[in-house]
């Protein structure tokens, strides 16, 4: 390079530098561009509306759902789009609030980022005061900020241990029937034990680890375990003295004790095909397992590691977009895809608990006496996400816009405690990392 | 070289010095009339203006936004206005344990893939080429056996490798070893051990990449005239040493290019790692790696500034480790 264009360069670089902050600053945030206000308009006219692209079964039953709403009146006309579920939360995170549709679908744990990032408007003034009042406790605990609702579900979640009646009764172990007679850890730790001596190579567990553990499934999957035990991920917005606490770090010990006993489950068959008698996962196993095992499968709750037993609850929700201008039309929709013949349709198509209390009590498989009972009764003793007693079951993951921060440092914790890391650090750890992210954004304080 | 200037080349401005890399020989076009400057500056910078604009554009200009980006305290999608934090991102790098620690450990995971994979690679490229430099029936086909793997997405290819190293007994690995040693071998967990997770990363991108530098080295092979050869066996020269003596000098450019090329990409190495990781059972601290820690920080955290802070420290590791390593091997005179 010779000296001139070393002149030009120098030049160059100055005017770089200082244009560069300005528009970094431009285009990185600097309070969400523009004003975002929902409008009741007339409650007429077409409305955009976006959904995940979940099992072949379940995006039939939506727009199956969306087909008749439209032929049931000529005032409103609905168009879905659907985007792969994988990449469906990025896209909402990337689009701008004044691009986003009418009513979108989101998944649950999501949905105080999106409130917080001015993404979502409050339904309570837009849906029927029926359908609000027919929502499950747990749906509704998902869907509240500050006393107003920004979503609810047509569909809950749930988890328990599905058991091989088979197995578990040829290895003389005694398991709990529903939620007042749980087993303790100790207690499923010696059931591990009594049935690894029967078992040709030993795993007797599933605990779904094909995908890992850093990942929603990590903190959705064994939160319960931190619940349990008498913790939480965020108590008061900060996760040091919740996530590190010693009945923690001790529980999460008798997580990593079972690794030995755990099946890899590379092929995804490990309870179907019976070579363990026990499987950790939630509600959507059930029609797979159902089909492979028939009246040998049991459905039991998670050990209880003290404070009672707990499970992770919430799903994918609707809400309303923050800046549509057709809220009126919007709020309409939503109450008719929460009536009860939408919502057995989805929930038949993908076997998830039904998120109303009428379609609840419809249900075949989540009726008192029905195969998936314990499920419906872990969701009718919510706790909330804050006030996790010992006598409530369903916990709602963290409401607070730094859930994504909470989710990555948990699961990245859990993941490297399976893989043999030392439990107190690991949560100290990721504690740490927490409580810096959330001093770092002023508390993620909702406006 | 010289330029051949056009009849019509912009008159000079008044700020235009002469270049600095003015040609010393006589220019064998035409003389400069004495008094009239030369501007071969200003074709050499017309002409290299598509790369430099391209260069400027694709890395210049976002490597600037990240230096600026890493001075703030940025989220992605918050509604709070960036803050001023200056050097705070770096001092969290370098001295907050809980960061440091991950961030120090992904450099050193980064330094000895390089460090294991360029030799390595470099090696095995060279004996697959100069094994199939040769005339046989269908060596076309045994060539494109061993470029497949390149033209496959490492994504692809990684998701394989995730059944390959599967930690059960039913991994391809473990029971292709149990098999092999008459049921002595268990179930290793070849991506959860520590001790094995990295070694493990390495020989997946060593056997998806080893193809690409074969290809070019395969090239070169072939650019060695066969009188050399011949000349080489008339004065008794043993195998081992008309490789010693004819063919690494006659492929040294090539060579040094090809390690160039692998270090430069080795120090990328990120797709492998994710999926491995997504795939579930990777010792996550024993792969980790620069670009993973940079873009999970990024986007499953939201924290730009601190995933700026990260990109930037490493840009300025590798481009110091690269100009280190043209000072060291200078390639050749290339034609």
């Amino acid at each position: 390079m010779s000296s001139t264009s070393r002149k030009y360069r120098r030049t160059a670089c100055t005017g770089l530098a200082l244009a560069l902050p300005l528009a970094a600053l431009a285009a990185c945030g600097g309070g969400s561009g523009g004003d975002t206000s929902a409008a009741a308009g007339s409650g007429k006219g077409a409305i955009s509306v976006w959904a995940h692209q979940g099992q072949k079964s379940e995006d039939t039953a939506l727009q199956k759902a969306v087909k008749s709403f439209n032929s049931s009146q000529s005032n409103i006309k609905v168009d879905l789009k659907l985007i792969p579920g994988n990449d469906y939360t990025k896209t909402i995170t990337a689009t701008d609030a004044s691009k986003l549709p009418d009513v979108m679908e989101f998944d649950g744990p999501t949905m105080a980022n999106f409130v917080y990032n001015k993404k979502l408007a409050p339904i309570d003034t837009y849906v029927s005061a029926r359908t609000l009042a027919n929502a499950t406790d747990a749906s509704k605990a998902q869907g509240e900020i500050n006393g107003k609702h920004y979503g609810l579900g047509m569909y809950d979640s749930g988890l328990g241990i599905y058991g091989n009646k088979k197995l578990l009764d040829a290895a003389g172990v005694k398991y709990p029937t529903n939620l007042s007679d749980d087993w303790t850890a100790d207690q499923f730790t010696a059931a591990l034990k009594a049935l690894k001596v029967k078992d040709s190579d030993g795993k007797t567990l599933d605990l779904q680890e094909t995908g890992g553990y850093a990942n929603e499934w990590g903190t959705y999957g064994f939160a319960p375990i931190v619940w349990s035990a008498g913790g939480s991920l965020l108590k008061d917005g900060k996760a040091e003295g919740a996530l590190d606490t010693p009945a923690v770090v001790s529980a999460m010990k008798t997580f990593q004790s079972w690794k030995p006993y755990v099946d890899p489950n590379t092929d995804g068959n490990a309870f179907a095909k019976g070579r363990v008698a026990l499987s950790w996962v939630g509600h959507w196993m059930y029609p797979t397992y159902s089909k492979a095992l028939g009246s040998d499968l049991v459905v039991l709750p998670l050990p209880d590691f003290g404070n009672g037993p707990k499970t992770g609850q919430g799903s994918w929700a609707w809400g309303i977009g923050a800046d549509t201008k057709n809220a009126k039309a919007a709020g309409a929709f939503m109450d008719y895809l929460l009536n009860d013949t939408n919502i057995a349709a989805m929930t038949t198509a993908n076997g998830a608990p039904p998120a109303t209390k009428t379609a609840l009590a419809k249900s075949e498989l989540y009726k008192q006496g029905g195969p998936l009972q314990l499920f419906a009764d872990q969701l009718a003793k919510p706790c909330g996400d804050s006030d996790i007693t010992k006598s409530c079951v369903s916990v709602t993951r963290p409401v607070t816009a730094g859930y994504p921060t909470v989710t990555a440092k948990f699961s990245d914790a859990l993941n490297s405690i399976y893989g043999g890391a030392d439990p107190k650090s690991a949560l100290a750890k990721a504690a740490r990392a927490i409580d810096q992210d959330f001093s770092d954004n002023a508390g993620y304080k909702i406006p | 070289m010289t330029s051949v200037e056009p009849a019509h080349a912009a008159p000079p401005g008044p700020e235009q010095a002469p270049s600095a890399t003015t040609v010393t020989t006589a220019p064998l076009t035409r003389s400069a009339r004495p008094g009239r400057k030369n501007r071969d500056w200003l074709h050499g910078l017309l002409m290299s203006a598509p790369a430099v604009s391209g260069l400027i554009a694709f890395v210049g200009v976002p490597f600037g936004y990240a230096v600026v980006l890493s001075f703030y305290n940025v989220r992605l999608g918050s509604p709070l206005a960036p803050s001023f934090f200056g050097l705070e991102q770096y001092r969290r790098l370098f001295t907050d344990p809980d960061l440091s620690g991950p961030f120090l450990r992904a450099l050193l995971n980064n330094l000895t893939f390089a460090v294991v994979v360029v030799p390595l690679q470099t090696g095995l490229a060279l004996a697959l080429a100069i094994l199939l430099n040769r005339k046989l029936k269908a060596i076309g086909l045994f060539r494109s056996l061993f470029f497949m793997p390149v033209v496959f997405p490492m994504a692809l290819v990684a998701v394989i490798w995730r059944l390959i190293l599967a930690r059960s007994g039913q991994g391809m690995l473990n029971s292709a070893l149990h098999a092999v040693s008459f049921g002595n071998w268990g179930a290793f967990d070849w991506l959860g051990d520590s001790a094995t997770a990295m070694a493990s990363i390495i020989v997946l991108s060593v056997w998806q990449g080893v193809g690409f530098q074969m290809v070019i080295l395969l090239a070169g092979l072939q650019q060695i005239p066969g009188e050399l050869y011949e000349a080489a066996e008339l004065d008794r020269a043993s195998r081992w040493q008309q490789f010693r003596h004819v063919t690494l000098p006659g492929i040294r450019g090539t060579l040094v290019f090809v390690a160039m090329l692998t270090s430069v990409l080795s120090f990328r190495v990120f797709d492998q790692v994710y999926v491995l990781v997504k795939g579930g059972g990777l010792d996550e601290d024993a792969a980790r790696t620069v670009m993973y820690q940079a873009v999970t920080t990024a986007f499953d955290q939201n924290n730009i500034g601190q995933a700026s802070a990260i990109t930037v420290v490493f840009f300025l590791i590798v481009v110091a480790l690269t100009l280190l390593q043209r000072r060291v091997v200078r390639p050749g005179n290339e034609d």
